[in-house]
């Protein structure tokens, strides 16, 4: 069972230092992932979702106030590891990402393959530079590149290209985690669809595991295995996709279904009326109770994480003492 | 060779790599070479306009050609017996011929492109008063002789300056918010000052109350006779010039270039590195470094256009024997075909410094292509 | 209006704006007492100078303030004149038309360093016959020395220094020295109560004789003197105005217009901003400081010819280029779009629409550039074609440095313009940076 789960992250909290005061960017996440499974993180923008990729990255900015918590990777601890044994035995030999704005993500002045191989040869020293292009080509197949762009700028790519140049450049070392960061975000339609089958063609074929970072549901549901939900730097759903999309239970989570466009049923889309707390000072009980329509008195109170069936987590009061049992507060 | 390299389609863009990047760069600096040549001759046109603005340059030629006339004919012994009106006839008939010999008749646009062909290839006549000091009066020669020490001094204190600023404000930025790098932050309003200004200063201590170093020129007075004693003599000379101008800049250049790593680093493909595990030398280096150094290279561009400028003044206050200085020593002679001379040569030397920081450009910056006009925008 | 409190609550959390706008607001306090105090024309007469404008002061002295820095005290001059105190003369008439005009000059000297130049100035009134007098030097040890018998024109001036005659008597010493060396020790002052003995006579009814004396010190005032005598005060206090003047002036002209310009080169587009281009491009490359120094030697050296051909040469400088690729950025917006769909004017749209949107960018690179030009009129006045009039901190330098003022260490000549020229460039280029970073985001904290 262990060995099942690649990822297991707890209590993670990444807070950033402003001239306001700290921002708590991740504050108190949990969960686990199992090898070769997709986990899509959905959320407003805003609510912590790439701060949570940084964190478990350890892409920190210099202002940084809070950084605690345990991710075991293959059931060790890497937050104990320090900055230089980090750098050595996890990103990219077991970990790697596709960032934000991925198109931004190529250095402008540097050709597309010396990129694509450069973690070849800093982590597997002493490979040949034949050998190193070959892998380089082969991920270059994988997303469905043609070869003759290898040689060019990031500026002669468009930016779909650019894209999957930086997913073949998350595949060249064969990592075990790969973590997307709103892969398909600004791209158009038909690039997207795209490059959700280029995506789930890697799942399928080499078995990797994904963390998909997305605020579109429709695009998570591709790919995810599980779905989670990020509010306020806080996880309050966490259940299989099977389910999410038909049972969410968590209130926010719900609305956040409502909202959705679907082409065959003609429901009116619902919106979520006032605005996601700051993460400057946010409020000490239920940070969805302001916008919530189903609050009570409890919810003045930091709600505990409760399980339910089909091993859905919701952190809300609603189902307190109803049929799943309370986890941990 | 791998079965991809042996593949066709890879054989094309191979070979568009191989010689991509030096065709690139070469197509490109021809380019730039021939938009700065022409560039230059209406620079040293406009020059010539202002010079002779009025036809004031004119004047002066041809007062010059009536003094000297009428002097030769006043130390004619065979024209004594001419009588005045004879005689001021002849000079009149003289002094015609001589100014339509130099071409002083015809219309001043004819004129002016002579004078521009003669600017160009610096065939500016001989100086009114200075000499070179082989002896000789050809503003050409005058010039040449001073075009050295000038480079020497220039070259030294610009690529110090350059080489200086990019590790400090590397250093910097790796030190961000240290004591250091805010003394950096709050030193660099001083920059505002040229560096004859600081030039002033270093003489006053280091040659005035210290007398570590000379107060100018570029060689001991007695030159040493070995060329090694010269060399280390030119050394020390230069000490303070060059100083001057890398404290003039530093604080400035070195505040400015950190923010730009700065702000580089926060770019997306930095973080990238260091998520693929590249050690922060490399990240620094191959990832902040080299795409900055177009941004850097233009900002130093600009620099150097000011120090240029702030030369004359610079060669003036240390006494160095070089273009400014000769520029000072024409103001105070009024010598009109120096001074002209010293505007062309400047703007050359302005015209090739921008040349070669466009290639240093095209080199660091892949983007570049041609039509590089656009690239500062 | 808030958006101008916001601006100068934000500057306040910046020491260096507080420092810049102190620094800038002290110097428009000097500039405007130096116009009020001493008007142009005066400023000018002043600066010309010669003998008839700065008798009384000594050459190359050196500030006043100085001595409070040293153990051995300079001597500041002291100035005797029979018109200003009337009881140091005492007039006895002889009958005949003749009378005696005696004066009798005592001062204190307890400095520890000798003057550096004495004179006797006499004046006198007569019709045919000069009067004549006869002075001589009592020590304190009440030694005797006779200087000279002069017959005095409507205006005589004796420099005692450069008597050869005195000189001699006293062995062949400078006079300045020898008549207050100690005779024990003739490297030392004799200190004490020194006279100057002048009996006059006169010749005719109604013929008068005034004289005065000057011991010229080794200081002077709150700036020195320099070689012609010239108080460095009134140049430093002019110079604040015209620096101002120059360096503001400059800043804004050249701002303004090139902003202009690329905000037309901008929205014109097509030949217009290629001409601009191209223009820029030869602009880059003609050397500046030559340019004006032919301007000044065959044109004008009048500084506001000089400032109008810098803000000629700045308007299509480096800066177009900055200004144009943000009114790109701008141009793009839809505000504009829309302005052009309800048919607003071509002027209005770059002034009311392109330029408000460029003033961040604008105030900044302002305000740093004033220190550029105002450190320009000095390079050019170090060259030697500073105003011909005007006295300036440049040419403050210029005389300095052509008199070999470090060589000869005379460094507060230096230093002073020196100090003026830092402190207003620092003014304005921390105000200029600090400005940089409140209007520039991406420099936020940086």
């Amino acid at each position: 069972m262990k060995s099942d789960i690649i990822l297991d992250v707890r209590d993670l909290k990444l807070h950033f230092r402003t001239r306001k005061g700290p921002v708590q960017a991740v504050d108190g996440v949990t969960f686990q992932l199992k090898r070769g499974q997709t986990l899509a993180v959905v959320g407003e923008s805003g609510c912590g979702k790439t701060s949570l990729v940084k964190a478990i990255l350890r892409l920190l900015p210099r202002n940084i106030e809070t950084f605690t918590g345990e991710v075991f990777f293959n059931g060790v601890d890497v937050m104990k590891y320090n900055d230089e044994r980090f750098r050595k035995e996890i990103r990219w030999t077991k970990m790697a990402m596709v960032p934000q704005a991925s198109m931004n993500s190529l250095n402008p002045v540097i050709r597309i393959e010396d990129q694509i191989a450069e973690p070849l040869f800093l982590h597997e020293p002493g490979i040949s530079r034949e050998k190193a292009m070959q892998r380089v080509a082969e991920v270059f197949k994988v997303v469905g590149l043609p070869l003759d762009f290898l040689q060019r700028y990031p500026f002669e790519l468009s930016g779909g290209m650019r894209q999957r140049a930086t997913i073949a450049m998350a595949l060249v070392t064969n990592p075990e985690l790969v973590v997307l960061d709103e892969p398909s975000s600004a791209l158009d339609l038909l690039t997207q669809a795209n490059l959700m089958n280029v995506l789930k063609k890697i799942k399928h074929e080499y078995g990797t595991t994904f963390i998909l970072i997305t605020h579109d549901i429709g695009t998570a549901s591709e790919l995810a295995d599980e779905i989670a939900v990020m509010y306020a730097g806080e996880m309050v759903e966490q259940c299989s996709a099977e389910y999410f999309y038909t049972d969410a239970r968590h209130p926010y989570s719900r609305k956040l279904m409502a909202s959705v466009p679907t082409l065959r049923e003609d429901k009116e889309l619902q919106f979520i009326p006032g605005q996601p707390p700051s993460l400057i000072n946010p409020p000490t009980g239920c940070r969805f109770a302001d916008r919530c329509e189903q609050r009570f008195g409890k919810c003045s109170e930091h709600p505990p994480v409760t399980e339910l069936e089909h091993r859905q987590q919701v952190q809300c009061w609603l189902y307190v003492n109803g049929k799943g049992e309370v986890k941990h507060a | 060779m791998s079965k991809i390299e042996t593949t066709a389609d890879r054989a094309v863009p191979a070979r568009r790599s191989a010689s991509g990047t030096f065709a690139r760069i070469a197509r490109y600096t021809l380019v730039r070479g021939l938009t700065l040549v022409i560039t230059v001759i209406i620079g040293v046109y406009l020059a010539i306009l202002i010079a002779n603005g009025g036809g004031y340059v004119d004047k002066i030629r041809e007062g010059q050609i009536r003094e000297q006339i009428s002097l030769s004919i006043a130390g004619n012994e065979a024209l004594r017996d001419m009588t005045m009106q004879e005689r001021r006839e002849y000079e009149q008939n003289l002094v015609a011929i001589e100014l339509s010999r130099r071409g002083l008749d015809q219309p001043f646009m004819v004129r002016s492109f002579r004078y521009l062909w003669n600017g160009l290839t610096l065939d500016l006549g001989s100086a009114e008063y200075l000499l070179s000091d082989s002896g000789s009066r050809q503003v050409r020669n005058i010039l040449g002789e001073r075009l050295g020490p000038t480079l020497l001094l220039m070259a030294t204190g610009q690529l110090l300056l350059f080489f200086t600023s990019v590790f400090f404000a590397l250093f910097l930025s790796r030190r961000y918010g240290s004591v250091i790098d805010r003394i950096v932050v709050a030193m660099a309003p001083t920059s505002a000052a040229p560096a004859w200004f600081y030039g002033i200063f270093l003489i006053l201590i280091f040659a005035g109350l210290l007398g570590w170093l000379p107060f100018g020129g570029m060689v001991d007075a007695p030159p040493p006779p070995s060329p090694w004693l010269r060399a280390l003599s030119v050394i020390k000379h230069l000490v303070l010039p060059v100083g001057a101008i890398v404290v003039s800049s530093i604080f400035y250049t070195s505040y400015y270039w950190r923010t730009f790593f700065l702000i580089y680093s926060s770019e997306d493909y930095v973080d990238m590195a260091k998520a693929k595990g590249l050690p922060s030398g490399a990240i620094e280096r191959r990832y902040v470094l080299r795409p900055t150094l177009p941004t850097i290279v233009t900002s130093f561009a600009l620099t150097l256009i000011g120090l240029w400028t702030g030369a004359i003044v610079l060669e003036t206050v240390f006494g160095w024997p070089g273009i400014g200085r000769l520029t000072q020593m024409a103001i105070n002679l009024f010598d009109t075909p120096v001074i002209v001379g010293t505007v062309v040569i400047y703007a050359y030397l302005l015209a090739l410094t921008v040349f070669l920081l466009d290639i240093v450009y095209a080199i660091v910056d892949p983007r570049v292509k041609l039509g590089g006009g656009e690239r500062r925008s | 209006m808030t958006r101008l409190a916001n601006l100068f609550r934000e500057l306040r959390s910046y020491p260096s704006a507080v420092a810049g706008v102190s620094v800038i607001v002290i110097m428009v306090i000097i500039a405007i007492y130096a116009m009020v105090t001493i008007p142009y024309s005066e400023a000018v007469r002043l600066w010309r100078g010669g003998d008839n404008v700065w008798l009384e002061t000594p050459r190359n002295a050196r500030p006043a303030w100085i001595n409070n820095f040293r153990r051995e005290k300079l001597p500041e001059s002291i100035i005797m004149k029979t018109t200003e105190d009337p009881s140091l003369k005492t007039v006895m008439d002889l009958g005949g038309g003749l009378a005696t005009s005696d004066m009798l000059f005592e001062f204190d000297y307890y400095y520890d360093a000798f003057p550096s130049e004495i004179s006797m100035f006499f004046t006198a009134q007569f019709k045919s016959a000069r009067p004549n007098v006869s002075i001589k030097w009592v020590t304190p040890d009440g030694r005797e020395i006779r200087l000279t018998d002069l017959t005095v024109r409507q205006s005589e001036s004796y420099r005692i220094s450069q008597d050869s005659a005195v000189s001699r008597r006293l062995g062949g010493v400078l006079p300045e020295k020898g008549l207050f060396a100690d005779p024990n020790d003739p490297s030392k002052v004799n200190k004490g109560t020194y006279q100057v003995v002048v009996e006059g006579l006169v010749f005719e009814e109604g013929s008068t004789l005034d004289g005065s004396l000057i011991v010229y010190g080794q200081v002077h005032g709150l700036a020195g003197t320099d070689h012609r005598r010239r108080d460095i005060m009134v140049a430093l206090l002019w110079g604040t105005p015209v620096a101002l003047a120059f360096g503001l002036l400059a800043a804004v002209g050249s701002s303004l217009t090139t902003m202009t310009l690329a905000a037309a080169a901008v929205w014109f587009g097509g030949w217009v901003d290629y001409a601009i281009r191209r223009i820029n491009e030869i602009v880059m490359i003609l050397p500046l400081l030559p340019i004006l120094i032919m301007v000044g030697l065959f044109y004008s050296r009048s500084i506001w010819a000089i400032l109008g051909v810098v803000i000629l040469l700045s308007i299509f400088g480096s800066g177009i280029l900055t200004y144009r690729s943000m009114f790109l950025q701008v141009k793009q917006s839809g505000y504009i779009e829309a302005a052009r769909a309800y048919g607003a004017s071509n002027a209005r749209i770059i002034f009311r629409y392109m330029v408000p949107k460029v003033i961040p960018v604008l105030i900044p690179q302002f305000v740093a550039q004033v220190p550029n030009y105002v450190f320009l009129e000095a390079t050019l006045a170090v060259l030697g074609l500073g105003d011909p009039v005007l006295p300036t901190w440049g040419k403050l330098l210029n005389d300095a440095y052509t008199s070999g003022a470090l060589f000869n260490g005379h460094y507060y000549w230096v230093l002073e313009p020196a100090f003026l020229l830092v402190v207003t460039g620092l003014g304005f280029a921390m105000l200029g940076f600090a400005l940089d970073r409140i209007f520039n985001p991406r420099l936020r904290g940086l």
